[in-house]
C-alpha cells in the first residue's frame, strides 16, 4: 500500500549484514536473483558485468593492505532521494517502510538510478525498469511472514531482516548490542541498511 | 590521482550520456534564442526555438527506457491526482511543454515571413511581438535552461553534479549558443548586420565568462570533499575526458571563437570566420554538457 505524503509507516523493515560473519560465498546474491529475477540468472548486468542482482559485491584493499569485501543493496532510506526525484511518483514508500516501485508509473527515465547515493539500482534489459531490493519474490516471502531470500540462504547467519520499530525484533536487538554503521552517513538519506562490525 | 578509489561511472548504467547531452544542447539553443527574441524578432529565431525545443523533447522522450508506457503514466497521474512538484524532472516536463507551445506560437506568427499565410496570422503576430508575450517567452527560455542544470544538481547519487555552478554554467553557455546562432543567421543572411556586430562583442564577453565558470567548476570539483567529485573532475582535467575538456570545451568552444572574434574586431568582419567561430562555439556548448555528464560517478563505497 502506498503511503500518502506525511503518513508514517507502521513498520520500519530493515536489512542488516554482518561483515564480520560473512564468508563471501555469494549465496545471498544468487538467491536474490533466483527469487526475484530468475530470468537473469544466466545473463550479466549490462552496466556492470556479473550477475544482475539486487545485492552488489564490492572488493577492495584497506589502507593497511588487507582485502575487504562489501555487500550493498537498497537501504530503503527514510529520506530516500529516489522518491523525491521520481517525476511521476513511481517510487513510493509502503506501510512497512520499504521503498518500492510502481511499474505502471515508471517511464524509464533512470532519475532514480542517478539519485541513489548507494548506486543500488540496475536497469532490467527487458523491461527497462530500475530494479532493486526488494523484488517481487522477496516481497511475497515477507508478506507470508518469512525472511527475504538472502537472509534464508546465508549459511553464516550474516544477514537479518526485521522491524526497527519493534524493540524485540532480532535486528533491533543486534543494533542495540553490536557495533554497526551505515554507508555514507552524511548523504542525508537516512539509510536503513546496517553493517554490523562484530560477530 | 592514483590514490583515488576506482569509480563506477553513471553513463554505462543510467545511460545519461551523449543523447542527454544533445538534449541539453537543444534546450540551451532554444532557451537562449527565446531570450534573444525579445530583441531580435525574426523568423529564423522563432523557427529555431521551436525546432530545437521540439528536437530536444523528442530526443529525451525516446531516451526514456519505457516511453511507450507514457500514456499509462499520465493516466495514473491524473487518476490519482498526485504530481511530484518537488522533482526537477517533473517541473522540466511542464517548463519544456510551455516553452514548446510558446515556440510554436512565435513560429506561427512568423510563417508569413516565408510566404505562408495561415488563419489568424496577423493577430498571432501582433500578440507574439508584444512585450508580454516576449517577456513570458524569454522567461520560459531561461527556465528551460535553468531546469536542465538543476536536473543534474538534484541527482544526489552523482556528487560531481551537486553544485550550483552547473545551472550557472548552463545559463552562460546557453547565452553563448544564442549569440553563436545569431552570428550564423547573419552569415546565412537571415538577420541584419547590426545584430551580428552586437553579438560578436557580447559573445566575446560571454566566452570569457564561460571560461571562468568552466575553470571554477573544475577547481571546485577537484577540491571537493567528495572523492567521486574529485575523481570525476580529474577525469575531465587529465583523464579519459581531458581531450573533450581541453580540446572541445576550451579549445574549440572558447579559444577558437575568442581568437576569431578578436581578429575580426581588429581587422574587420569575415563571414567565413564568423561561421567557423559560431560552429566552434556551438560545438563547445555540446562538449561541455557531454563531458560533465560522462564524468559523473557514484561516491565509492569502499575506500
Amino acid at each position: 500500500m502506498r503511503l500518502k505524503p506525511g503518513e508514517q509507516p507502521t513498520r520500519r523493515l530493515a536489512h542488516l549484514w554482518n561483515e564480520a560473519a560473512c564468508i563471501g560465498c555469494a549465496a545471498c546474491i544468487v538467491s536474490c536473483t533466483a527469487t526475484n529475477n530468475p530470468e537473469m540468472l544466466y545473463r550479466a548486468d549490462a552496466g556492470r558485468g556479473g550477475v544482475a542482482s539486487n545485492i552488489r559485491r564490492y572488493e577492495g584493499v584497506t589502507a593497511q593492505g588487507r582485502p575487504t569485501l562489501l555487500l550493498n543493496q537498497c537501504a530503503h532510506c527514510d529520506e530516500a532521494p529516489c522518491m523525491k526525484t521520481c517525476p511521476f511518483g513511481a517510487v513510493y514508500r509502503d506501510e512497512n517502510g520499504l521503498v518500492r516501485l510502481d511499474s505502471r508509473r515508471c517511464a524509464g527515465c533512470k532519475y532514480c538510478v542517478t539519485s541513489c547515493p548507494y548506486n543500488a539500482r540496475w536497469v532490467h534489459p527487458d523491461t527497462s525498469l530500475p530494479m532493486k531490493c526488494m523484488g517481487r519474490g522477496c516481497l511475497a516471502l515477507v508478506a507470508a511472514g518469512q525472511k527475504p531470500a538472502c537472509v534464508q540462504a546465508c549459511p553464516a547467519n550474516a544477514r537479518d531482516f526485521g522491524d526497527l520499530n519493534d524493540p524485540e525484533s532480532s535486528v533491533s536487538r543486534t543494533l542495540r548490542t553490536k557495533r554497526h554503521r551505515t554507508l555514507l552517513p552524511n548523504s542525508g538519506a537516512k539509510p536503513k541498511y546496517f553493517i554490523v562490525e562484530e560477530v | 590521482m592514483s590514490e583515488l578509489p576506482p569509480l563506477v561511472f553513471q553513463a554505462p548504467i543510467a545511460d545519461w550520456g551523449w543523447q542527454i547531452a544533445w538534449f541539453f544542447w537543444f534546450v540551451a539553443i532554444g532557451g537562449g534564442l527565446a531570450v534573444a527574441y525579445w530583441q531580435v524578432r525574426r523568423a529564423a529565431v522563432a523557427f529555431t526555438v521551436f525546432v530545437t525545443t521540439a528536437a530536444g523533447l523528442l530526443l529525451v522522450f525516446f531516451h526514456l527506457g519505457r516511453w511507450w508506457n507514457m500514456p499509462v503514466v499520465l493516466w495514473e497521474l491524473i487518476r490519482a491526482g498526485e504530481f511530484n512538484f518537488g522533482s526537477w524532472m517533473f517541473l522540466g516536463v511542464i517548463i519544456l511543454t510551455v516553452h514548446l507551445l510558446l515556440g510554436a506560437v512565435s513560429a506561427y506568427a512568423h510563417l508569413e515571413d516565408v510566404g505562408l499565410y495561415l488563419p489568424f496570422g496577423d493577430r498571432v503576430r501582433e500578440a507574439a511581438e508584444g512585450a508580454f508575450f516576449r517577456g513570458v517567452f524569454a522567461a520560459s527560455g531561461v527556465l528551460a535552461v535553468v531546469y536542465s542544470g538543476f536536473l543534474l544538481t538534484q541527482a544526489h547519487g552523482i556528487p560531481l553534479w551537486g553544485t550550483a555552478l552547473i545551472p550557472i554554467l548552463w545559463l552562460i553557455s546557453s547565452a553563448v549558443a544564442a549569440v553563436a546562432m545569431l552570428e550564423l543567421f547573419y552569415v546565412l543572411g537571415l538577420v541584419e548586420e547590426r545584430v551580428s556586430v552586437f553579438g560578436m562583442k557580447l559573445g566575446l564577453g560571454l566566452d570569457a565568462l564561460k571560461l571562468i565558470a568552466v575553470l571554477a567548476f573544475l577547481h571546485v570539483s577537484l577540491t571537493a570533499m567528495s572523492a567521486a567529485a574529485r575523481a570525476g573532475a580529474a577525469e575531465m582535467v587529465a583523464g579519459s575526458l581531458a581531450w573533450m575538456t581541453w580540446g572541445g570545451v576550451v579549445g574549440v568552444g572558447l579559444v577558437v571563437p575568442i581568437l576569431l572574434a578578436g581578429l575580426m574586431l581588429r581587422y574587420g568582419k569575415s563571414k567565413g570566420l564568423m561561421a567557423v567561430s559560431s560552429v566552434s562555439a556551438l560545438a563547445g556548448v555540446l562538449f561541455l554538457r557531454a563531458s560533465v555528464l560522462l564524468a559523473g560517478a557514484w561516491e565509492p563505497l569502499l575506500g
